[in-house]
């Protein structure tokens, strides 16, 4: 469903965000993309939805490669859940979630906010499925509490039904308390509705809890791919303790720890 | 182990705040403003103020500027309210039916003359019969004072209208291309650079006498005050939530419809108001050169040396101009 091809990412600022990753995600996984801050989780994620363009390599959505041509027509089939929600704030939350669904809806449409009865009820539908009642609807979303922000933020992603579901760190500026029932609301949506997910988190608990597979990347290289049971406490140790020195051997400590597991294709 | 006292050696200096480039600066700046000021005849704007005050408390005999002020607080006073018509002026005049509030008087006017046969002083009497109407010059203003208003108004819309596309082509993460953003960042600045007073000079020469010269002149120039701020605050909104409509495909338009309209929406009336509040204090002098409202009124009585007219004009803007400010700080404060 997914599949990167030797991607490197680059920035202007010569920043190698990305080096050489190549990865394929099949239909209806929930896979887990792990790492530190600055290993480059953001960057892999935004380009799938063309936010950010490989230097090298490509990147390609069921067939079809993601180019300047094909960008804009494949963002529809792509959605993301953002770390900081990304809502629009002081304006309702039915309006928050049914501009996920603009691609669809007219000009003129779009701008007298009339959008058809079949994506009102489709807004209403999701909106209890994330468990969100009837008194929000006209609630400004800055009014709401950061969980139930999220979870109009996962109503919005579900009403395009999204092939695939991009989630940079959806739980990272949430209370920890509340994490595990974000989570749960994604992977439950995902599976109902047959959505290739692609989450990013930096909890190596909350990725085993819900991955049917884990990557993780440091530095921008891709240095584990396996499944839940596969991420042992050794590797993970390796994943952040590398981070945390930032040491030239980091990555050879991090295959030697995970050299069982590394599965890079 | 004590890390806080590494730099024990390091010599310390703690300077007082000037030094001689100060003085210099400062020196200039008395030189700059003494030509400056002999040039504005500073020293004469002193001595006959200060005259004046002295009259006020009884010190000098006379001053040219008590003089001049109490010449004018004389003829302004009392403020002139009615209006009277000659009868004779009026087409096709029905004593039988007097318009609201109107009476009919005789004037009896006695004009003077020399006789050449007797060599002596005689007056003619002549009775005109005019209309009067009581409230008629207030009326007159009032209604002028009501052109004014709208003006300001359609100048106003006529700003918000140019300066919301010119705003999203002048905002530099919504231009189409670089041409496109500097066209329109300089239409913009142009608005801005060309003053309403000499912009309505102009117009009033194409369409004449009246209001549409008015507001248009308004209009222009506020559009390029809305147009530079609207942009700042489309440049300046929150790029999460614009993000998360682009990356779904929602296109430009409407992106800035639901990504960014929300978040400035504020902002933007709180603009839109102060321009309002702006362009009716504009439009009342605006008329001065013909542009329409109340200032044409006012430079005709003022040419025509009619003081009481003028008083009532300024009384008229006076009165508008507290009533709006205490209308636009109600409203700005429950919209914010
Ligand atoms: N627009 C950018 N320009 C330059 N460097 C960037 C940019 N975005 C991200 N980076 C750099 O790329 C690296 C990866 O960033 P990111 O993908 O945001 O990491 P993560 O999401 O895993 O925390 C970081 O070192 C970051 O500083
Ligand atoms: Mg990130």
């Amino acid at each position: 469903m997914l599949r990167f091809e030797n991607v490197q990412k680059r920035f202007p600022d010569g920043t190698e965000a990305i080096r050489n990753i190549t990865l394929h995600v099949p239909q209806g996984q929930f896979c887990v993309v792990l790492g530190p801050s600055g290993a480059g989780k953001s960057t892999l994620l935004r380009m799938l939805n063309g936010l950010s363009r490989p230097t090298q390599g490509s990147v390609y959505l069921g067939n079809e490669l993601i180019s300047d041509q094909s960008v804009q027509q494949l963002r529809k089939k792509v959605a993301t859940v953002h770390q900081q929600f990304n809502l629009t704030p002081r304006m309702s939350v039915a309006l928050n979630v049914l501009s996920g669904a603009l691609p669809q809806v007219s000009h003129w449409r779009a701008a007298l906010c009339l959008f058809p009865a079949e994506l009102r009820a489709k807004a209403c539908r999701l909106l209890d499925e994330v468990g969100l009642t009837p008194e929000h609807l006209n609630r400004r979303v800055s009014e709401l509490s950061g969980g139930q922000q999220q979870r109009v933020g996962i109503a919005r992603a579900f009403m395009m039904d999204p092939a695939v579901l991009l989630a940079d760190e959806p739980v990272a500026s949430l209370d920890p308390r509340i994490s595990r029932g974000i989570l749960e609301l994604l992977h439950r949506q995902s599976r109902n509705h047959n959505t290739t997910v692609l989450c990013s988190l930096h909890q190596p608990d909350l990725a085993r809890a819900f991955g049917d597979r884990i990557i993780a990347v440091n530095q921008g290289r891709l240095v584990f791919d396996g499944t839940p049971d596969q991420l042992t406490d050794t590797v993970c140790e390796a994943l952040y303790h590398g981070a945390l020195n930032r040491g030239h051997d980091t990555s050879a400590a991090l295959s030697a720890a995970c050299e069982p597991e590394l599965a890079v294709a | 182990m004590n890390n806080l006292s590494v730099n024990r050696d390091a010599k310390w200096h703690l300077n007082q705040p000037y030094n001689a480039r100060h003085l210099v600066i400062a020196i200039l700046a008395f030189i700059l403003l003494a030509v400056t000021g002999s040039r504005m005849e500073v020293p004469r704007m002193v001595s006959e103020t200060a005259q004046g005050l002295g009259y006020v408390v009884g010190l000098n005999e006379e001053s040219a500027v008590a003089t001049g002020v109490k010449r004018i607080a004389a003829s302004i006073w009392p403020l002139r309210i009615s209006e009277e018509i000659e009868v004779s002026r009026i087409e096709g005049f029905d004593p039988n039916k007097l318009p609201w509030l109107s009476h009919v008087e005789v004037i009896e006017t006695r004009t003077p003359h020399l006789n050449t046969d007797t060599l002596q002083l005689e007056e003619t009497i002549e009775h005109k019969e005019v209309l009067v109407k009581p409230l008629g010059y207030l009326m007159h203003v009032l209604l002028k004072m009501l052109e004014t208003l709208e003006m300001a108004l359609w100048g106003t819309l006529l700003a918000v209208v140019l300066s919301i596309p010119l705003a999203c082509f002048a905002a530099s993460n919504y231009a189409p291309n670089r041409f496109v953003y500097n066209l329109s960042r300089s239409t913009i600045s142009l608005f801005r650079a060309i003053p309403e007073l000499v912009s309505a000079l102009f117009l009033v020469l194409a369409f004449g006498f009246g209001p549409i010269a008015g507001f248009l002149a308004l209009g222009i120039h506020s559009a390029g005050f809305l147009g530079k701020f609207y942009a700042e605050d489309i440049e300046n909104a929150d790029r999460g939530p614009q993000e998360a409509l682009q990356s779904i495909g929602a296109g430009q338009v409407k992106t800035l419809w639901y990504g960014v309209l929300p978040q400035v929406l504020p902002q933007y009336i709180a603009y839109t108001l102060y321009i309002l509040d702006r362009n009716i204090r504009m439009a009342t002098v605006i008329g001065i050169v013909g542009a329409g409202g109340i200032g044409l009124e006012l430079k005709g009585r003022f040419d025509m040396f009619n003081f009481d007219h003028v008083g009532t004009i300024l009384l008229i803007i006076f009165l508008t101009v507290i009533v709006l400010d205490q209308f636009s700080a109600r409203l700005r404060s429950r919209l914010m």
